[in-house]
């Protein structure tokens, strides 16, 4: 069972508040969402069911899976994580409006909510008396919002609106109002929900200073965001959530960067499932001409669609054949990642079926969203590569500085013929170069930025 | 239960400005605005008047006044539940985002009602002065009959707005229970009129008792004779019904409060 404390029962939390300086206290929660799926294929098969079972159609959705954390007062805390994590629940369990399947909440302090700006809010009624029943409903006495109804006003800068009924507002005026009155509670625990875009630059920047305030004063703030620059900067321990599960928690440096990875991850794949059966469409037509000579248009295309370090993304005329491919450092220890700024040799081994006259050597090496990040090739270079029979081998080197901001970066090998337009052999993303993030900046190039501070 | 209590208590003022919104809300835009609340009972007893005394003939003298003391107290009762009943549901969006006591959502609406109901009561002193009713002989019992009457209405009102997330069936289905209890209340017809027999049975409705009460505090003043006071069985058995449902209404609502969030 969840214990409850609200501005409701003071005398509670004072006794609990001496147990400790927890403000938050979750320990083994679960949640189970029941899913309804009312509708059926055909409505014949609805009837049946609903007389078979008297019931519609019930899925079990796991939201949140044996969570335990502890918020100290004080603290400023991020919750972040894709889509449907469990974030939403979390954060909701913590306002209480929520109850966990399994497990306890405890909170400590009054709590209020940014979970939604302006719920609660009735159209017909005017912001003044908006202020007053929201104020309310967030548990505020009318004394103390005839004490803050000022300053609730001028912080939504709205003086000019406050007797208009809020269905007369912009989405913006209505958001302003709602966040006004929110922070204007005053409550030991903040918690919220994706909130902090409300209004323009101007607004947002006040939005700050509150929040900032807030820390200043010593509150306890829960920040659910998929603003990874606003978590980084406001809190300090952060909590990454995966399917329902405590993926990571810690120093949100590390845990936001962990995070980050997992996203360009998860774009990676779709970006690939999406793509795959576009990519087979295209490979199947090829295959189906017969053709041995492929256009440069359609390898253009093939390599801009292409997704995932595998071999299913190779062609050509197979007049020379890649046979081996390997990464290693300058000194020639193999290596599968690399650092920033790192010297990485990319080594093939070719060998050649039929006579072919100075073939091209080409390197192309992408990112996840599948971009060129950089590509050359020994034409492009200036290098003569020379006549080579049937039967003959080549060892090839590619030497070059990754000046690259951390993440996963695919490399693309090709080998083509003098003219330019056909290949011997070209495959797509044979590799991926894992880059250690620096985390001093973000981006793909790696400039290294000096700074220079001068006071004039 | 006890701390239950003690946090609606707490959440009191959230009470009344809820149920100052429903009553602001209902009126807004309206030029006459809550004058709209004295003008009703008027209105209605005008048209009663017309057709009672013009079309549909029968014994009973002044029977508009007759029917307007029934009417209001019943109008409070089935007002407020068929509101309440879908209360909850059309405020989802503070059931899910908002913790707060949710009883105080029907409450809301139960409250608001009762003041309309007494602004009506008000328009029906005046009309009972001028006719020269004498109503004040009885008046102390009123004050106990609405305080009662309010206890069962939301103890209904909390059970159907809690059970209405659940079965959202139970909206329609209140509309036509609302009608047959009304007619199975003694309103537009004497308890007198109804067979001995059934007396008994149409008393356990507790409608039906306070029904009886108004009409003695406000009509029968005029006809003393046919006063008609509930025994003390029946009274007992009226409080009875009356505690039973406004506890069951709220333990039920507390039982399924949690699931609401979810649910709406």
């Amino acid at each position: 069972m969840a214990k409850k404390n609200t501005n409701a029962n003071k005398k509670n939390n004072m006794q609990q508040a001496t147990a400790g300086d927890v403000a938050v206290d979750v320990q083994g929660v679960t949640k189970h969402y029941i899913i309804r799926h009312q509708k059926s294929p055909s409505l014949k098969d609805e009837k049946k069911d609903r007389l078979l079972k008297g019931k519609d159609t019930v899925e079990e959705f796991l939201a949140l899976d044996d969570v335990s954390f502890t918020i100290k007062h004080s603290e400023t805390f991020g919750i972040i994580g894709s889509n449907g994590s469990g974030k939403s629940t979390l954060l909701k369990l913590i306002a209480q409006v929520l109850k966990p399947t399994k497990g306890q909440v405890m909170v400590n302090g009054t709590v209020s909510a940014l979970l939604e700006l302006g719920a609660g809010f009735h159209q017909d009624l005017t912001g003044r008396e908006n202020i007053y029943l929201n104020a309310s409903i967030l548990g505020l006495k009318r004394k103390e919002i005839n004490k803050r109804f000022d300053q609730i006003v001028e912080f939504s800068e709205l003086e000019r609106f406050i007797d208009m009924p809020v269905k007369s507002y912009s989405s913006g005026m209505y958001m302003r109002l709602g966040f006004s009155i929110a922070i204007n509670v005053n409550p030991d625990i903040l918690l919220v929900d994706e909130v902090l875009s409300v209004g323009d630059q101007a607004f947002q920047s006040k939005c700050y200073k509150v929040i900032y305030d807030f820390i200043r004063r010593g509150k306890t703030i829960i920040i659910v965001s998929h603003d990874l620059e606003t978590i980084s900067d406001l809190c300090k321990r952060v909590l990454f959530l995966r399917k329902g599960k405590i993926e990571l928690m810690g120093d949100s440096i590390q845990v936001v960067s962990r995070y980050r990875a997992y996203v360009e991850e998860l774009e990676r794949i779709r970006i690939a499932e999406q793509q795959k059966e576009e990519r087979k469409k295209i490979f199947k037509s090829i295959i189906d001409s017969k053709r041995k000579v492929v256009a440069a248009e359609e390898i253009e295309k093939l390599s801009k669609i292409d997704g995932g370090a595998s071999f299913e993304g190779r062609f050509g005329k197979g007049d020379a054949e890649v046979t081996k491919i390997e990464m290693s450092d300058e000194a020639g220890n193999l290596i599968d990642f690399c650092k920033s700024d790192a010297v990485a040799h990319i080594t093939l081994e070719v060998k050649f079926k039929n006579l072919v006259e100075n073939p091209i050597f080409g390197i192309r090496i992408t990112d996840h969203r599948n971009s060129v990040v950089y590509g050359t090739n020994s034409r492009l270079l200036g290098i003569k590569t020379g006549v080579y029979k049937p039967g003959d081998k080549l060892k090839v080197t590619f030497g070059q500085k990754i000046n690259l901001i951390g993440g996963h970066y695919f490399v693309t090998i090709s080998i083509g013929h003098k003219d330019g337009k056909t290949y011997c052999d070209w495959i797509n993303n044979v590799m991926t170069i894992n880059v250690l993030r620096k985390n001093n900046s973000e981006g793909i190039a790696d400039l290294n930025s000096e700074m220079i501070i001068k006071q004039i | 239960m006890i701390s239950n209590f003690k946090k609606l208590i707490a959440y009191r003022e959230l009470l009344f400005s809820l149920t100052k919104k429903e009553l602001k809300v209902k009126y807004r835009g309206s030029v006459l605005g809550f004058f709209w609340s004295l003008l009703n009972p008027v209105l209605m007893m005008l048209v009663y008047s017309f057709v009672f005394s013009m079309i549909l003939r029968q014994g009973i003298q002044e029977f508009a006044i007759f029917l307007l003391c029934a009417l209001l107290p019943y109008n409070f009762f089935s007002n407020s539940v068929n509101y309440g009943s879908g209360s909850i549901i059309s405020n989802a969006n503070l059931v899910k985002k908002i913790y707060f006591p949710k009883e105080i959502i029907p409450l809301s609406i139960v409250l608001s009602n009762l003041i309309n109901f007494l602004l009506e009561l008000v328009v029906l002193f005046i009309v009972l002065s001028i006719f020269g009713y004498k109503f004040y002989m009885y008046l102390y019992l009123l004050p106990v009959v609405i305080l009662v009457q309010v206890l069962f209405v939301s103890g209904i009102s909390m059970l159907i707005s809690a059970l209405n997330v659940f079965f959202r069936d139970l909206q329609h289905l209140i509309t036509i229970l609302m009608l047959v209890w009304f007619f199975a209340t003694p309103i537009i017809y004497p308890l007198s009129m109804v067979p001995q027999r059934f007396q008994f049975w149409m008393q356990l409705n507790p409608m039906a008792v306070f029904t009886s009460y108004y009409r003695n505090i406000f009509y029968f003043v005029k006809y003393p004779e046919d006063m008609y006071w509930p025994s003390l069985e029946i009274i007992l058995i009226c409080l009875g019904i009356t505690f039973l449902f406004f506890f069951m209404g709220y333990f039920i609502f507390k039982r399924l409060e949690p699931k609401f969030a979810e649910e709406v």
